[in-house]
């Protein structure tokens, strides 16, 4: 059996999957049609499963970590979002959480499907055990700060809905949306912290050195700077609710850029990735 | 604080700025890319070499004085935070974010919290009182974090400062010094792996390093390396960092041998007889292919058509520059110049920091502040006695929010539910 091909007709199912859940989210919020959320949950769910086989799939096929090009990461990108969000979902019984994810989630997948899918040999530089765990700390790193940005949007949509019983049943108190806010963007900055550490022990092993301002590193580090600006200003200044709400919006914008921008725009040791 | 937070807001900007301009460019180059007026500012902002100018080492400086600062004073605050976090006497009603009353079986009720059952105790005005605190080491979690950094950028400063590199190139036989160390790096052997596809799998180099000072006249050290392998000897690190062409170069007067050595693509060679005239290998192509117009490429790393690009000097002035095919004999006046043998020549760059594992234990204390700070959070659940068989329980959790309210209410709806069940059973028997 050819496992590359069943990962691409895996690929291609969970695409569909995911947009079948976001447009059974939009019909449950829409219609507030609570059969819609249920069967976007099961959607949501087995499409992380298929997921997950999938990425499996292509690493046995390829006979590596299938984490080593734009392709492949921004795969793995939406498999965390995908995760993490359905933690969080789980977690603190919030379906709408899933519900502004999915867009978001089939945003990332959609970018995937349109980088080039070619399974090619490894730069040496590239075959070292620590790039596998720098890319999947990422991964859930960036999932984390995925789930922070859509908790900031609802924050934000929360603030301007009129309450209503549909709405108190399903979106929790602002006070919670931004709790839990604080725990994806701990979470992010956790792995965060993770990713820089191993990209700095596998770039001191192929490069020689564990840190050289390329502008992936220093972006990654300024992305890491923003969050921790985020958690001191909730202390200091109490920049709760709506202020962590936008603050929330904008690191993720940082995180978009180290991911895509930097790679588009700045010259780097990363660009290959 | 506000102070702290200035200044990461400065540092983020600072190394965003770094990150758009293209480091280490000449002022041309600058001029080229953006005009004279910008490349004049970069240049005397240092923006050339953001990372190391005196701005920034600045910034850096003030945060970690900040940091310093801010953790000296905290020290006693936390330590008393967690004493009194750990002392029964030190809670009041006040303290609580959030109660629940008439429970008349508390240590249940700390089991559903997930809290451990305490020893009675008493509070300051006299009440019975069971008090149990939860992960009061959670409180050190910034204060450690904090002093993670403060070691990272410590390490990686002193790394910068006093770290000593060195690269040496050359084919396998070579044995050349490593700067002013006082040891020698002899390269045994250099092997580039190529896949089927032609696609390179690994650099690998076996090397010795000779301690040519040691009074025994020299001891050595061996070892493989190869790109992500690195090795480490006589306390330097040696990495396998890139590779290039070498070729032999042969020279030959009239027809009789005079010179013959190898050269590494972009060395020279000055003819020992007339150090006047200098060949100069500029480039091999092991698959040479050349489209009329364009510059010479290779089609592969296979040696299909060797191609070795040259040009000759004659007192400095160029005289010409060709490509040599295969064995071809290139004939200046009485020299004869032949080009054969073509090999990898590796690069190893040798490196020697002494701070890079205080960098890495900083790494490790952020990441042990990061968990405390965000998953052992501090909690406490108490509860004082108001009549004979009835408790109030009080719960407090700084960091927990909404969501310790929520597990809070929750454990305390459960306790009613199963309350009133178990007073349904009760009075169902009797
Ligand atoms: C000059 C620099 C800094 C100063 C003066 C400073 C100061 C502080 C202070 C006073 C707190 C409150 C501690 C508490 O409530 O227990 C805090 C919390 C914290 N700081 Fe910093 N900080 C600085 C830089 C950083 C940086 C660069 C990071 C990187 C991640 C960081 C990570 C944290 C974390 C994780 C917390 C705990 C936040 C939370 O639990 O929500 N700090 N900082």
């Amino acid at each position: 059996m050819d496992l590359l091909k069943l990962e691409n007709t895996l690929f291609t199912i969970v695409m569909l999957l995911y947009f079948a859940a976001m447009i059974l989210y939009f019909v449950f919020v829409a219609f507030k049609s609570e059969f819609a959320l249920k069967l976007a949950e099961i959607i949501q769910t087995t499409g992380l499963v298929l997921h997950t086989a999938a990425l499996v799939c292509r690493g046995i096929g390829a006979g590596r970590l299938p984490l080593t090009n734009q392709y492949e990461f921004a795969t793995a990108f939406a498999w965390g979002l995908c995760l993490v969000s359905l933690i969080f979902v789980f977690r603190f019984k919030f379906p709408v959480l899933g519900a502004f994810a999915s867009p978001v989630m089939f945003i990332i997948i959609g970018y995937a499907a349109m980088q080039s899918k070619e399974v090619k040999e490894l730069m040496p530089a590239l075959r070292s055990n620590w790039l596998g765990f720098h890319v999947s700390t990422a991964i859930i790193a960036y999932g984390a700060f995925g789930v922070s940005f859509v908790l900031g949007i609802i924050f934000l949509m929360r603030e301007r809905m009129k309450s209503g019983a549909f709405l108190d049943q399903h979106i929790p108190s602002r006070e919670k949306i931004d709790m839990i806010s604080y725990r994806s963007v701990s979470l992010g900055l956790l792995f965060l912290s993770f990713t820089i550490i191993t990209g700095a022990i596998w770039a001191e092993r192929a490069w020689g050195s564990y840190w050289s301002w390329d502008p992936k590193e220093t972006w990654s580090l300024v992305t890491w700077i923003v969050y921790a600006i985020y958690l001191h200003l909730r202390i200091r200044n109490g920049w709760k609710g709506r202020a962590a709400a936008i603050f929330a919006i904008a690191g993720f914008i940082c995180v978009l850029f180290t991911y895509i921008g930097v790679n588009t725009f700045l010259p780097g040791v990363h660009s290959y990735a | 604080m506000q102070f702290a937070i200035a200044l990461l807001v400065v540092l983020a900007i600072a190394c965003s700025i770094g990150s758009f301009v293209t480091q280490g460019q000449s002022f041309n180059q600058y001029a080229a890319q953006y005009s004279e007026r910008a490349a004049a500012f970069i240049i005397a902002l240092g923006l050339d070499d953001a990372f190391h100018s005196w701005w920034f080492i600045l910034i850096n400086a003030f945060l970690c004085c900040n940091l310093l600062f801010c953790n000296v004073i905290r020290l006693p605050q936390i330590l008393k935070r967690v004493k009194t976090d750990r002392d029964a006497g030190s809670v009041t009603e006040a303290a609580a974010d959030i109660s629940a009353p008439g429970v008349n079986d508390p240590n249940d009720f700390f089991e559903k919290m997930r809290h451990s059952k305490p020893a009675a105790s008493v509070t300051s005005d006299e009440k019975d009182i069971l008090y149990s605190p939860k992960n009061t080491a959670g409180s050190w979690g910034a204060w450690i974090c904090h002093i993670g950094i403060l070691l990272l950028i410590l390490g990686f400063s002193l790394g910068q400062f006093l770290h000593q590199e060195y690269a040496v190139y050359g084919v396998p036989g070579d044995a050349k010094p490593i700067g002013d160390t006082g040891y020698v790096l002899q390269i045994d052997g250099f092997e580039v792996g190529l896949r089927d596809d032609d696609t390179v799998e690994q650099y690998t180099a076996d090397i010795t390093v000779y301690d040519v000072n040691h009074s025994d006249g020299g001891s050595s050290q061996s070892a493989e390396i190869s790109v992500n392998n690195p090795a480490k000897l006589f306390g330097m690190k040696f990495y396998q960092n890139s590779t290039g062409w070498a070729a032999r170069v042969s020279v030959t007067e009239n027809g009789e041998p005079l010179q013959d050595k190898v050269l590494c693509a972009g060395e020279y060679l000055a003819v020992q007889d007339k150090p006047d005239l200098v060949i100069y290998f500029n480039a091999f192509y092991p698959d040479f292919y050349v489209e009329p117009g364009n510059a010479p490429v290779t089609l592969s790393g296979k040696l299909n058509n060797p191609g070795y690009l040259y040009s000759v000097y004659y007192q400095g002035n160029m005289l010409g520059m060709n490509v040599l095919m295969g064995s071809e004999p290139l004939t200046i006046d009485e020299y004869t110049v032949v080009f054969s043998e073509p090999q990898s020549y590796t690069v190893i760059q040798v490196k020697q920091d002494r701070f890079a594992w205080l960098a890495f234990i900083g790494g490790i204390v952020i990441l042990a502040g990061l968990v405390l700070a965000f998953y052992v959070l501090p909690e406490k659940v108490w509860a004082v006695k108001e009549t004979d068989w009835q408790w109030t329980v009080y719960g407090s959790c700084r960091k927990g929010g909404a969501l310790f309210k929520e597990r809070f209410e929750e454990a305390a709806e459960e306790f009613t539910r199963q309350r009133e069940t178990e007073d349904q059973h009760g009075s169902a028997k009797t």
